[in-house]
Parts: C-alpha cells; structure tokens; sequence
C-alpha cells in the first residue's frame, strides 16, 4: 500500500481524502441517465460483459452475493433470479443517488424479497467474516481511492472457497485498437456526454480513470497479493474490458 | 479460451430466440417442466463451439461456461446436432448418427420430442405488431413462399439425384451400393473364416 496522501481523479492528482468526494459528485450527476448513457457509449455490449460475469460467477440457488458498485442493478437483478427466495443478493453501492436509481429499478420490476440495498463504501465493508459466496465489482473498483484496501476488505467477507468477480475497463491487446479506443473515449465520449446527460466533464473523468485504472497484469498481481488464490483474467473485446477471478483460500 | 464477447453474444441471441419461439408455441415453457434443471454440454466440432444448454421452467438458458454437474455431454458437428433435433426417432439418431453422448440419454430424447412436437405460431407477433387484417395476410403470403420453398427444394433434391444417378451415371443408386456393401461383408466374413481354417490346419501340422 502506497503511503503517499495524494491519489489520481482522472489525470489530476487529488488528496486521497477528497477523492470519494469527486467520484460521488460525478456519479450523483450521471445516475439519471446511467444505463442509457452505458447502452449509447457500448452499443450494447456491456449486457454481453455482464452476462459473461454471471456465467463466471458459478452463483447457484441459495447463495449470498454481493455486488459492489452495484448501480443500476444489472447485475443484481440477474443474482436474484439465480439464488432464488431461499439465497440473498446484496446490492451495495457508495453512491446515495446511484443506489437511489438502482432500488426504484428493482422494485418496479417486482425483485423484492431476497435483495437488499446498502449503502456502503468497498474499502470499508459493513459486513460480517465470511458472509458471502460470490462478491461482484463490475466498472467501479477504479473509482476506489484505496485499491488494496478494497480487495482485503472484498476478501475478509468473503466465505472461504467464495469468489471475487471484478469487470473493470482495461488496456486493448491491439495498438490499432488502443488508438481507436483512445480516440473514441476523449473525443467522441464527452460529446456525447454532454448531448445526452448535459454533462460532458463526468464522461471526460470517465476516459481519464480508465487510462489510470491498472492493467490486466498488474490487477491480477493486487489481487492475488491481497490473498486470492486460483487468480485469472478473461480478456473481452479485444482488452478494453477484463474479468478478474479470484477464489478465497 | 478465445475472446468471450462474441462467443456470449452468440449464444445471448440464441437463447433469446430459443425462448421467443417457445413463448409462441401453443404448449409454452409449460413442456420443460419435467425437465427443470437438466444441462446438457454441447461440444461442437464444426463450428467449433462449446455450451451449456439449461432447461428451466421459465424457457431454456444457454451459457458458455458452467461448472455443475450435467446431465448429459454430447460431442459432434453442427450438422449432426441437426440432424438429431429434426429427427422422428432422437433415439435411432444417438445409436446410429455421427453424435458422442456420455450421461443419460433419456431427458436428452425427451427434450427432442418436445423440439419436434413444438406448433409455433408465428402469425401472432405480424398480428399483434400490424393488426389483424394486415398481419393475417402477410403471414398468408410468408407460408405460401415457405410451402412453395419446400416444394421446391424437395422436388429440387429429386431431380438431381435421379440426373446423378440415372442420367449421368455419375453414382450408382442406393439399392446398388447396399448391394454392393452386402456382397463386400459376406466376402470378408468368407475370408475370416478362410483364414482361420487356414491357422487351425497350420496349428495342426505343427503339432503332427
């Protein structure tokens, strides 16, 4: 863990402090338009990821989840239906306004009963040892200040034999791709923020995390030095996305 | 393993139109109950493509990976999965086909029955997305061309077996090769007791 009191919000280096601050301020101004926003930006495709995840995550019938940074509740959603009434899905997000727009997304579609919505923040987990089988961070360990101390927090509520999904935006496999890819995040990505949600500064910090957020190796190092065992990655899309696994020993 | 985009999106697609056409059969997801919980890993070998079928009692879900037990395994080309889900006797196809099943058969077969039995009707989403009038009428016209389609298809694979083999001499006819096949069979057997008349009589001269 890095002693430095600075950390970086998109290119700029902010007190480790003030850096939930920014992040919440982002997402409170992006929440309404969130999964519109993500459908515009992917084409669609972040469905495909995030059924990639739930293949992954081996989550049968009866089992606890959580999902970190859960959002608009996609995936959550989808858990619910898997562990069925006699399992228990948490959707945890910092987020007050995101996880605002996540429960009212749940509950107007009838998933009520074996889910439950916390607000809460990665690093610092409110739950007790070994509560969960499967834990998800989908697009959201990038905007925790403190990696590390997020993945030991992730770890110690894990049950043993758990496993740790982490869908995160990462570096393409392809130059051409990469230069493409930049092309289309600082260009055409706060365009179209600020035609679609009037807010193009949200979607230019949302470029720039990408670009600092660690790659595929150095994420697969952090999490098994946080403990994992059984640590693997799946590329998708050429790189720009990857799906980390690590099992709880 | 391969970029799993395109792989998970295949089969997203699959599945979503496996379920549509199940949501307009008369029986509906109804039929699967039974079957509830069954999985079946597909391994195809052309197209290469792996998955995990699931029968569930809301529709069937289809996954790339999948780490439970299955139910059954089966192992063969595109075109042998074909062949087993058009068939009238899944269970004559599994013996006599091309495809490799490890696990049991039996909800497997049961599953093909209800595939062949399935009455879609396809008229409902033209009529319920253009009216009645319109809707009927289009559906009319899309199953004369399928009808006619069939037609012509069947009477095209007629003709060009009956020009293969009659007009152009180019293959002989079924009954000839089954003939043929016979005739190489009995000889083989012919020849296999030849030769172990043959070593019977050697082992016999040795010992003499």
């Amino acid at each position: 863990m890095s002693d430095k009191d600075t950390t970086h919000f998109g290119f700029k280096e902010v007190k480790k402090d003030a850096k939930a601050g920014l992040v919440a301020d982002v997402f409170h101004s992006v929440a309404a338009r969130y999964d519109l926003m993500n459908d515009l930006m992917s084409g669609g495709i972040h469905r495909i990821w995030k059924r990639f995840t739930i293949e992954l995550s081996g989550v049968r019938k009866g089992n606890a989840v959580l999902d970190i940074a859960g959002g608009t509740g996609d995936l959550a959603a989808r858990f619910a239906e898997l562990v069925g009434c006699e399992g228990r899905v948490v959707l945890a997000d910092i987020n007050e306004s995101m996880l605002q727009v996540g429960r009212d997304k749940l509950l107007d579609t009838g998933r009520l009963g074996n889910i439950e919505f916390v607000q809460a923040d990665a690093q610092f987990l409110p739950f007790p040892d070994d509560s969960f089988d499967c834990v998800t961070i989908a697009f959201g360990l990038r905007n925790v200040t403190d990696k590390d101390l997020a993945l030991r927090s992730i770890l110690r509520v894990l049950k043993p034999g758990g496993r740790l999904l982490v869908l995160e935006f990462s570096k393409p496999e392809n130059e051409l791709l990469s230069q493409a890819y930049d092309t289309y995040s600082f260009r055409i990505l706060p365009f179209m923020g600020r035609l679609v949600a009037n807010d193009s500064d949200s979607y230019q910090y949302l470029a720039e995390s990408i670009r600092k957020h660690p790659d595929q190796e150095t994420l697969l190092d952090m999490i098994e030095d946080a403990g994992f065992a059984q640590c693997q990655f799946h590329n998708m899309t050429g790189g720009i996305v990857a799906l980390h696994r690590g099992v709880k020993p | 393993m391969p970029d799993p985009t395109l792989h998970t999106a295949a089969l997203a697609a699959l599945e979503a139109a496996a379920n549509r056409a199940l949501a307009l059969s008369e029986q509906g997801t109804a039929v699967l109950e039974p079957l509830a919980g069954s999985v079946f890993a597909c391994h195809c070998t052309t197209p290469e493509l792996d998955f995990y079928l699931h029968l569930e009692t809301d529709g069937v879900r289809l996954t790339g990976v999948y780490e439970g037990a299955v139910t059954a395994r089966i192992t063969g080309s595109a075109s042998d999965f074909s062949e087993l889900a058009t068939s009238e006797d899944a269970a004559a196809t599994l013996i006599n086909g091309n495809l490799t099943l490890e696990g049991n058969s039996a909800p497997l077969i049961e599953f093909q029955h209800i595939l062949a039995d399935l009455n879609i009707d396809w008229e409902a989403p033209l009529v319920s997305s253009l009216g009645d009038v319109a809707g009927h009428q289009i559906a009319e016209i899309l199953r004369g061309v399928f009808s006619w389609g069939r037609q012509a298809s069947s009477g095209l694979a007629r003709q060009v077996e009956e020009f293969i083999h009659e007009e152009a001499r180019l293959s002989p006819p079924r009954l000839e090769v089954e003939d043929f096949y016979r005739d190489i069979a009995e000889l083989v057997m012919r020849v296999d007791r030849l030769q172990s008349r043959v070593e019977r009589i050697n082992r016999k001269l040795q010992k003499s």
